[in-house]
C-alpha cells in the first residue's frame, strides 16, 4: 500500500544549518553534513535541503556541500537554492541528487520548468512556492527571494500553471506559520490541492506528529514537510534531530491514513 | 629502550610510559585502587547513607528554584543511567543539557530522545558552531598530539559549567563512576581539557578560525572559581551504591528502548573513529586496555575475557575505510591531506606549551587538603 | 565486476555510494571499451521510455550489451525505466524494447487508483516476493521501495514475476527471467532494504 510521506526540510545559511521563524531570524542549529547523515541512518522517506542564501545572494548553489551530502542519502534527496540555468540543474543530478526545487526563478521565468523537465524528466522538478498573506483582505501570494520581495501572483492560479509547464511535483511553504510550530495553514493547502493533480507537499507549521496527521487524514497521499519538528525537542527548542520510528510512522498512519 | 610488559592483574601495560610494576608484576593503577581507592569506596548502607544526605541537601539548595541540579547527558550510559536514578529513585529536578559537537551518532539522538520523552523533562542544548570546531579540531590533528578529543570535551566542561553559573544551580550531577572507570587514563593519551595555554599554543600554531561563539573555560574558572568561591560542587551518586554495568545497561534497555553503543564514548561518530581507530593505530594507546581494567578491578570481567577482547582490532574492519573518508570529508580535507596527519611524527603535550607544572600542584595541594581523593588527574 | 550502464540516465552515483559502503568494487561504463571484464551489469533509469532506448542507442553499448546479456549470460538487473525497457514495447513510447522479458509496459488504470495525484506512482510501498529468489533474499514480505513510475511492466509469462506490490491493481515490481532481473522500484533509494537487494544481486 502506498503511503504518505513524512519529509525532514533543511535550510541552508552561511554553510551552516539553520531554522527560521517566518523566514526571518535564522538560529544556528548545526553541521548540516552530520544532520543529513543522522536523518539518513532514522530511514526518512526524503529530504529536502534549501540554500537560503544562494539565490537572494546571486551566487551558485555550493556543489561540494550538495556532493557531501547526497552521498549521505540512501533516500530520495531533493535540493533547491540559486538554480538559474538547465545546465545547474543537470550538473546537481550528476552528483546524486534526486529531484530540484525551484522557487524564485520559477516565478521570474516560468519556461524554466518545462526546459530542465524536458532535459531530466517531469518527475525530477519540483516548484516551491513560498506563500504568504497579505493586505486588508488577507489574500495569499507568493513571495520570493527568500520570503523578501511580494510578486503578487495568486499560488493557485500558478499552481495550475506549473502543473501545465510540466512541474512534477508542488511544495507549498507557509510564510506565516513557519517555524511557529501551532499547525498547519488547512485552507491554503485544501485550495492548491482542489486545483493540481501532480504530487504535492506541504511545509510550514507542523508542531507535532497530529498535525502531520490531520493533513494526512485530509488529503491521503501528499506530503508532509517539517523543519522545525524534526530539528526542536521541547519547550526550550533544544536542537535534537528526532523522527518518528518505523513504528511510530506505522501507528500515525493507522490512526490517520 | 623499555620492554613490552603487562600487569599480571589488570591489563594496563607499558603503552603508558608511566606504569610501574611491583615485584609481583601487578602494576601501580592496580595498587592505586586497592589502596587509596577502594577503602573509601563505599556502595552499601554506608554509601546509601551517605547519597541520602547528599541528595537532601541539593533538595534544600533547589527549593523555590526550577532545577536543583545540572546533568549533562550525552547519550552515553553512564550520564544516561544517571539521569534516570536523579528523576525516579532520588527525585530530583536537574536541567538537563546535551553539547552538540557536530559529530552525533544516530544512536546517540536516538537515546537522548527515548530519555526525555519517557521522563517528560525539558532539553538544552548547546551547539557549537561547525566552522569553528572544525578549525579546532583540524588544529589539533595539524598539532600531532594524541589528544584529539579536547575541543569537544572543553566544549562540554565549559558549557556545563556556564549553565550550572546562568542558573545558580549549585549541584552538578556527574555519571563518573569508580566502578567503570577506576582506572585513569594516562595523561600522555589525554591530556588535560583546560589547560588554555597549552590549547592557545596550537590555536596560534594551527588554527585559522578566531572562534567567536566557542566556550572556553580555565581550569582556574571551574575548578577554583565557581567551586570554593561559588560553592559549585560535582556530586557523583554512581559511587554511592552497586553500579553494574551490564546491568545498567538492560535496565535502560528494557525500561526505555534506549540502544547499546559498541564501545564506550561511541555516542560521537568522532571519539568513536579517534579511540577505536586513531589512538590505537597511530600511537598504540587502546582506550579498551583503561575501561576493561577498571571492570577487572570492580569485578565486572575476568582478565581472560580482556585480554580476549583486546586482541581485535577496535575499529570494524569491514567500515573503517568509510568512516576515515567521512572524518576527512567532514573536517573539509581530502582522505590523503588526512592519512598525511596519520603518518606525521608523534608529537605530544609537553612539545607544545603548557601549564602541567601548575596541573600538578594544583591536584597536589587538593589532595593534600583532601578534597580531592584520585591521585591522578581526572578525565 | 558490477558494471553500471551510463548512457545518461539514472542516479549513477546513488549506486556507487552504496557498493561504495559494502566494499564492493563497481565500474561505470560510458561506452564499448568500458564493457571489457563485465560480469554483472545495472542497468538504471529514469524519464520517458523512448528518450531512454535512444540514449542506449546512442551510447554505442546497446549491441555489446544484447550480447553479453542474451548470450552470454551475463546477470543483469534493470531498474525502474531500465526494467521497462527490457520488454518488448511500452505504451509510453515509438521504439522497440530489448525484449529481453516477454511484456509490454502498460499505463496505469487511473480509474482504478482512488488519490487526487493519479500519476505518478511516488513514494514508499510495499512488495510482495511470489517466488523464492535469490535477489529477495532476507526481504520479508511488506518490505517497502521507493518508486517513481506512472507504467508498470505487464509479464505475458506470468512466471516471469518474483514480486508484486498494489497501486490501484496489483502489478509485477519484480521480474525475473535466466540470467535477467527487472525492479521498477528504486533500491538506490531505499535504505536497507534497497541496500540488501544490492548486496543479493552483487553476491549473486
Amino acid at each position: 500500500m502506498l503511503r504518505p510521506r513524512i519529509i525532514p526540510c533543511l535550510l541552508i545559511h552561511n554553510k551552516g544549518l539553520v531554522k527560521t521563524v517566518q523566514f526571518k531570524e535564522p538560529k544556528y542549529v548545526g553541521d548540516p553534513i552530520n544532520a543529513v547523515k543522522i536523518f539518513n541512518e532514522k530511514e526518512v522517506d526524503e529530504l529536502i535541503v534549501v540554500d537560503i542564501d544562494a539565490t537572494a545572494k546571486r551566487i551558485e548553489p555550493d556543489y561540494h556541500l550538495i556532493e557531501k551530502m547526497a552521498i549521505e542519502c540512501r533516500m530520495p534527496f531533493c535540493y533547491g537554492g540559486g538554480i538559474k540555468t538547465v545546465e545547474q540543474a543537470k550538473r546537481i543530478f550528476g552528483l546524486g541528487v534526486e529531484k530540484i526545487a525551484i522557487s524564485s526563478i520559477a516565478v521570474e521565468n516560468p519556461s524554466l520548468i518545462t526546459k530542465i523537465a524536458e532535459k531530466v524528466g517531469n518527475q525530477s522538478v519540483v516548484v516551491v512556492m513560498d506563500v504568504k498573506k497579505k493586505g486588508l483582505f488577507n489574500k495569499y501570494e507568493i513571495f520570493i527571494n527568500n520570503g523578501l520581495k511580494n510578486t503578487g501572483i495568486d499560488p493557485i492560479a500558478f499552481a495550475v500553471k506549473a502543473q501545465k509547464l510540466g512541474a512534477g511535483e508542488i511544495v507549498i511553504n507557509n510564510i506565516d506559520n513557519d517555524g511557529l510550530m501551532k499547525g498547519f495553514d488547512e485552507t491554503l493547502i485544501k485550495k492548491i490541492r482542489e486545483v493540481t493533480n501532480i504530487p504535492l507537499t506541504v511545509m510550514g507549521g507542523a508542531g507535532n506528529l497530529d498535525d502531520v496527521g490531520s493533513i494526512i487524514r485530509q488529503h491521503g497521499i501528499i506530503g508532509v514537510s517539517a523543519g522545525s519538528l524534526f530539528v526542536f525537542k521541547g519547550k526550550f527548542r533544544a536542537v535534537l534531530i528526532n523522527y518518528p520510528t518505523l513504528e511510530e510512522k506505522e501507528m500515525l498512519l493507522e490512526k490517520y491514513f | 629502550m623499555n620492554s613490552y610488559q603487562i600487569c599480571t592483574n589488570c591489563i594496563m601495560d607499558t603503552t603508558d610510559n608511566n606504569i610501574t610494576f611491583n615485584e609481583r608484576g601487578v602494576c601501580d593503577h592496580c595498587n592505586d585502587f586497592y589502596d587509596f581507592v577502594k577503602p573509601n569506596w563505599h556502595t552499601d548502607i554506608k554509601g546509601r547513607e551517605e547519597l541520602e544526605k547528599i541528595i537532601d541537601k541539593i533538595k534544600k539548595a533547589g527549593k523555590n528554584k526550577e532545577f536543583d541540579s545540572i546533568l549533562g547527558l550525552s547519550g552515553g550510559v553512564d550520564s544516561s543511567y544517571m539521569l534516570h536514578l536523579a528523576v525516579k529513585e532520588f527525585g530530583l529536578r536537574p536541567l538537563v543539557f546535551h553539547v552538540d559537537g557536530g559529530w552525533n551518532s544516530e544512536l546517540a539522538v536516538h537515546n537522548i530522545n527515548v530519555l526525555i520523552d519517557k521522563l517528560g523533562l525539558d532539553l538544552y542544548t548547546e551547539v557549537i558552531n561547525w566552522e569553528e570546531m572544525k578549525d579546532f579540531q583540524l588544529a589539533f590533528f595539524k598539532s600531532g598530539v594524541p589528544h584529539l578529543d579536547i575541543p569537544q570535551d572543553h566544549a562540554f566542561i565549559a558549557t556545563l559549567y556556564y549553565f550550572a553559573e546562568k542558573h545558580k544551580i549549585k549541584y552538578i550531577l556527574n555519571g563518573g563512576n569508580i566502578s567503570t572507570e577506576c582506572v585513569q587514563y594516562p595523561l600522555h593519551w589525554f591530556y588535560y581539557g583546560t589547560d588554555m595555554k597549552h590549547i592557545n599554543d596550537i590555536r596560534k600554531k594551527f588554527s585559522t578560525n578566531k572562534m567567536e561563539t566557542y566556550p572556553f573555560s580555565s581550569v582556574f574558572r571551574h575548578k577554583i572559581y565557581l567551586k570554593y568561591l561559588k560553592g559549585v560542587q560535582v556530586v557523583k551518586p554512581l559511587n554511592h551504591m552497586p553500579y553494574i554495568k551490564s546491568k545498567a545497561l538492560k535496565f535502560l534497555e528494557t525500561e526505555y528502548n534506549w540502544k547499546p553503543y559498541p564501545q564506550k564514548h561511541f555516542e560521537s561518530r568522532f571519539t568513536k573513529f579517534y579511540e577505536g581507530y586513531w589512538l590505537p593505530e597511530r600511537f598504540g594507546y587502546d582506550t579498551r586496555r583503561v575501561q576493561l581494567s577498571s571492570l577487572i578491578l570492580t569485578g565486572q570481567m575476568t582478565r581472560e575475557e580482556a585480554l580476549n577482547i583486546v586482541s581485535k582490532p577496535a575499529y570494524n574492519p569491514d567500515t573503517i575505510n568509510d568512516e576515515f573518508n567521512y572524518i576527512a570529508t567532514k573536517l573539509g580535507i581530502t582522505s590523503e591531506e588526512l592519512l598525511k596527519y596519520f603518518n606525521m611524527p608523534k608529537k605530544y603535550y609537553w612539545d607544545y606549551k603548557n601549564q602541567q607544572n601548575i596541573f600538578k600542584i594544583g591536584a597536589k595541594v587538593l589532595h593534600l587538603l583532601g578534597v580531592e581523593k584520585v591521585k591522578k588527574r581526572e578525565k | 565486476m558490477i558494471t553500471i550502464i551510463d548512457y545518461g540516465l539514472g542516479n549513477i552515483r546513488a549506486f556507487v555510494n552504496v557498493y561504495d559502503r559494502l566494499n564492493i568494487k563497481t565500474k561505470v561504463a560510458k561506452n564499448i571499451k568500458d564493457l571489457e571484464g563485465v560480469n554483472k551489469i545495472i542497468l538504471p533509469g529514469v524519464g520517458h521510455f523512448d528518450y531512454a532506448m535512444q540514449s542506449l542507442e546512442n551510447s554505442g553499448m546497446k549491441e555489446r550489451i544484447n550480447d553479453l546479456v542474451l548470450n552470454e549470460k551475463t546477470p543483469v538487473i534493470g531498474i525502474c525505466v531500465g526494467m521497462q525497457m527490457m520488454s518488448n514495447r511500452s505504451d509510453e513510447g515509438k521504439l522497440s524494447g530489448l525484449g529481453w522479458i516477454d511484456g509490454e509496459v502498460k499505463l496505469f488504470d487511473e480509474s482504478k487508483i482512488n488519490y487526487k495525484t493519479k500519476l505518478p506512482h511516488m513514494g514508499w510501498n510495499d512488495i510482495e516476493p511470489v517466488k523464492d529468489n535469490k535477489l529477495l533474499d532476507g526481504l520479508n514480505t511488506n518490505s517497502r521501495f521507493y518508486f517513481l513510475h506512472s507504467y508498470y511492466f505487464r509479464c505475458n509469462d506470468k512466471s516471469n514475476i518474483i514480486a508484486e506490490t498494489i497501486y490501484g491493481e496489483k502489478f509485477a515490481s519484480a521480474v525475473y527471467k535466466d540470467n535477467i532481473y527487472g525492479i521498477q522500484f528504486h533500491p538506490e533509494k531505499s535504505h536497507s532494504a534497497g541496500i540488501r537487494l544490492l548486496k543479493n544481486f552483487a553476491e549473486l
